[in-house]
């Protein structure tokens, strides 16, 4: 799929909506250059060497101002393996003893994770030529319903579906400056978690059980969260465009958020007690890197405080009064995300006809170093220093000239368990503030 | 150069494809019959495996028809027991019974229904100064005391048939006594041993002033790859501990996940005890979390009772700080904070990060919890001269008060402690 829709571009006239000059989370609108299909190779065409040295540092086809996209992951692989090493050095040097451990194992994932999302780009940018920028680039939907599982694996327990209505409207600035999106969410479980108690002294034929584990803890949760994502380009190039090494543009990026979850936890007695945990992210700041026209690699980090507040146990219609207090300084929080877009309707239909619908694909590696919402990622007697990784397949469907599209994905979560979702989305038109005229 | 054909999926199918094989993959977990106990493929180091490996090595039925069984020492009859020890059948027909804890314990012995049986049973890990008694339920009779085996001893039992006798024990207490804390030995237990060797002048030195050493903790991380030869080395050196140690897993000691290698050597990682005025819950954060119902028995596992203090150990920290070294589920972790500071614990102790840290306020919700961070017990600290030691905790019955110190162990070459203290955790007096 990613070859014949990457291959097929070059049969593609170039539009507005192939041009690679990004934005901000940048659809394909506000793009104005336009640019070409030829490769822009440099080289001396006699020399063969010279052609395949040059070739590898050529610009990306299509793309204006130019991107040298094989020179850019390469880069970033090596910035992954080269913070992989800081980290390795920094965690078995120093030692664990270095009291804050955190800063190396938040460079441990996020280095992993530019690392495998470079050597994933590599392997897109082998089975299709980087082209222009997709058209209809994903972002985020301005409103979505996500259904996750985890599954059963054991008898007589039940693991949670869970639902969230997600929004994220953007609003562009004007003149191209950058991005606001007010992102948020709010979830929770359909159903209470149930889980036994496995040990043999309590075995015992119960009823409406098809095992002999008694039912011990009953939970149930509620997730909501807001925050405000704000993006400024950088000026690409940065140098003269004869003097830049055209790597890539970026984004400087601006994240506050807060997270709240509150369960329910009913052991085996009739009280219950409520425990709400709040994550407080108010200094999150990133950097998005467009390696090329199609692919980007986005980091996040900052402090982290939370906040833990807890009743008493108390029978049904009892009192659910939280203790409250101040917060705790928590671990490092990080993110990093490699996407690479896939226009799927980029070549033209077998018989010729026009398209009514186009589709454009989203294949996202990601790293999250926080277990907040349980899921660590350990292997051997690595355990409890990282966070889930993220694998994601979106789909954008838009009718031809609709102002509004619809967004499928599917997404696993991969940490101490692996939790499998699909998401639906609405996709509606962006809003744009207005500038002020200048006489 | 033309692709090959076969790359070229037809579009509109791809589309729709993977959203249907995705809803496949999550509709076939959800059929029923795809699920099994816990266990069922033994994988232990899954936090549930164990806590039924640690309850299952806490009864034993010989080969002669004796059914012996660790109980909760409040427990009048012996239909059901608990996991406070670790109890094995000797090739020669003997009983060796592990206490998990320090302070009470109690065991109960069914003769079979049809013969009387006489066997040699062997318990370890018990203070010199316990005194034991045995015999039917509320009327144990005292053993007579043998401090030339430290803290093994050894008893015949004797059973009429269908009998049900107990073995009971119990640490007579001044107010004031002391508890060590040490984790993470890992590759080093060399330097181990010489924390070992400390323990024990400090062991004699403390019952000296009448406030005797009661127990060493030991937060998880007793080897670096849960070995046979690894586990035997450990089992040799804390066999030369003059008093009960207590022990819980750490990641390293649940490694190879075929057998339950900690469980089979040192009985449960989930467990509590009362030792003179402490309530102690050692809980098992191998996997980085604790099992699920073992979450469910917090409130059991972490209840005082008449004891005036609570401390709570585990290998990875609660609260991490930003030592990077906390739980792959921080939600339990919270939840396990919230737990903590509804029953008011006066200390978490930890290992996992190589280090000495106090984290001494710690809010949750509007209570304040203390934290220490031991990871001391001999493990790789990195560059620089490591902090070897233990935490040393002095309780005062009548006082009601918990001092703090540490008891520095330098590595070979130094004769007194290289690290200058940490704030808020002052090193214990020379000689103390």
């Amino acid at each position: 799929m990613l070859l014949a829709s990457a291959h097929a571009h070059a049969r593609e006239p170039p539009t507005p909506a192939n041009q690679s000059v990004p934005t901000p989370d940048a659809s394909e609108s506000e793009t104005t250059e336009s640019g070409t299909t030829e490769p822009s190779v440099l080289a001396a065409p006699h020399d063969p060497d010279a052609v395949r040295r040059q070739s590898w540092i050529a610009c990306v086809n299509g793309a204006a101002p130019c991107v040298r996209s094989r020179p850019a992951r390469a880069l970033l692989l090596s910035l992954g393996m080269a913070g992989g090493a800081l980290a390795a050095g920094l965690l078995f040097g120093l030692g664990d003893r270095l009291a804050p451990g955190d800063p190396a194992t938040l460079l441990v994932g996020l280095s992993g994770l530019a690392g495998a999302g470079a050597l994933a780009g590599m392997l897109a940018g082998r089975l299709g030529p980087d082209g222009p920028a997709a058209p209809d680039r994903l972002r985020p939907p301005t409103l979505s319903l996500a259904h996750a599982y985890s599954g059963p694996q054991i008898l007589d327990e039940t693991r949670p579906h869970s639902l969230t209505l997600r929004i994220a409207p953007n609003l562009f600035l004007p003149h191209g400056h950058g991005r606001a999106r007010l992102f948020g969410h709010v979830g929770g479980w359909l159903n209470p978690a149930r889980d036994v108690d496995p040990r043999p002294q309590l075995t015992e034929a119960l009823p409406e059980q098809q095992g002999t584990a008694p039912r011990v803890l009953e939970q149930r949760h509620v997730s909501i969260g807001v925050g405000i994502d704000l993006a400024v380009n950088l000026p690409y190039p940065v140098l003269a465009p004869r003097r830049s090494a055209q790597l890539g543009a970026a984004e400087l990026r601006y994240r506050p958020e807060v997270q709240i979850r509150r369960d329910r936890f009913a052991p085996d007695t009739p009280e219950s007690t409520v425990l709400e945990r709040t994550m407080l992210l108010p200094l999150t700041a990133g950097v998005r890197w467009h390696l090329s026209p199609r692919q980007r690699f986005t980091v996040y980090f900052g402090p982290r405080f939370d906040f833990v507040a807890f009743s008493d146990p108390a029978s049904a219609g009892g009192s659910d009064r939280l203790h409250r207090g101040g917060p705790q300084r928590g671990l490092l929080y990080g993110e990093a995300w490699y996407d690479i877009d896939v226009p799927l309707t980029a070549r033209p239909r077998r018989d010729d006809r026009v398209r009514s619908l186009h589709a454009t694909g989203q294949l996202t590696l990601g790293y999250v170093h926080s277990g907040f919402d349980g899921q660590g990622f350990d292997f051997g007697p690595v355990v409890g220093f990282l966070g889930p990784l993220h694998l994601a397949w979106s789909t954008r469907l838009r009718p031809v000239g609709s102002p509004v599209a619809a967004q499928l994905g599917a997404f696993a979560r991969i940490g101490s368990g692996t939790t499998l979702g699909l998401e639906l989305g609405v996709v509606a038109p962006d809003l744009h503030a207005r500038g002020r005229t200048s006489r | 150069m033309t692709r090959p054909r076969a790359l070229a999926v037809p579009l509109p199918g791809s589309t729709l494809r993977a959203p249907l094989v995705l809803a496949l993959m999550l509709a076939v977990p959800g059929t029923s019959g795809c699920v099994q106990p816990h266990c069922t493929s033994p994988l232990y180091s899954e936090a549930e495996c164990r806590v039924i490996a640690e309850n299952q090595r806490a009864r034993l039925r010989t080969s002669v028809g004796v059914e012996l069984r660790f109980q909760d020492p409040e427990a009048t009859d012996d239909s059901t027991w608990d996991a406070r020890g670790l109890l094995e059948e000797l090739p020669d027909g003997s009983v060796r019974a592990r206490v998990a804890g320090a302070g009470r314990f109690s065991l109960s012995m069914r003769a079979p229904e049809d013969h009387d049986v006489v066997f040699p049973l062997t318990v370890t890990n018990v203070d010199p100064e316990a005194v034991l008694g045995i015999g039917i339920r509320g009327l144990e009779l005292q053993q007579p005391l043998d401090p030339s085996n430290g803290s093994t001893r050894t008893i015949d039992v004797t059973l009429a048939e269908g009998q049900v006798q107990w073995l009971v024990g119990e640490r007579p207490c001044p107010s004031r006594y002391r508890l060590a804390v040490t984790a993470d030995i890992q590759t080093n237990p060399t330097q181990f041993e010489r924390i070992i060797d400390r323990l024990q002048e400090e062991s004699q030195h403390s019952a000296g002033i009448d406030e005797p050493l009661v127990g060493l903790l030991i937060a998880g991380d007793l080897t670096e790859a849960s070995r046979d030869e690894e586990l035997d080395t450990i089992l040799e050196l804390l066999a030369r501990v003059p008093f009960p140690v207590a022990v819980t897993a750490g990641n390293h000691d649940i490694y190879r996940p075929n057998r339950p290698y900690y469980n089979l050597s040192f009985g449960p990682g989930n467990h509590a005890f009362d030792v003179c005025g402490v309530h102690v819950a050692l809980l098992d954060t191998g996997s980085g979390a604790l099992a699920r119902s073992v979450q469910a028995r917090l409130p059991e596992l972490l209840h005082r009772g008449d004891s005036r203090f609570l401390v709570v150990g585990m290998h990875h920290p609660p609260y991490p700080g930003s030592t990077g070294a906390g739980w792959s589920q921080e939600d339990r972790a919270q939840a396990l904070l919230a737990e903590l500071a509804r029953e008011e614990a006066d200390l978490v102790v930890a290992g996992h990060n190589h280090a000495l840290h106090d984290f001494s306020d710690v809010p949750v919700g509007d209570v304040t919890l203390r934290e220490i961070i031991v990871g001391t017990g001999g493990a790789y600290q990195g560059a620089g001269v490591p902090r070897y030691g233990y935490l040393r905790l002095t309780f005062d019955d009548d006082a009601g008060t918990m001092e703090t110190c540490f008891v520095e162990v330098p590595p070979v070459g130094y004769a007194e402690p290289p690290n200058d203290p940490p704030n808020g955790l002052p090193y214990c007096a020379p000689g103390s």
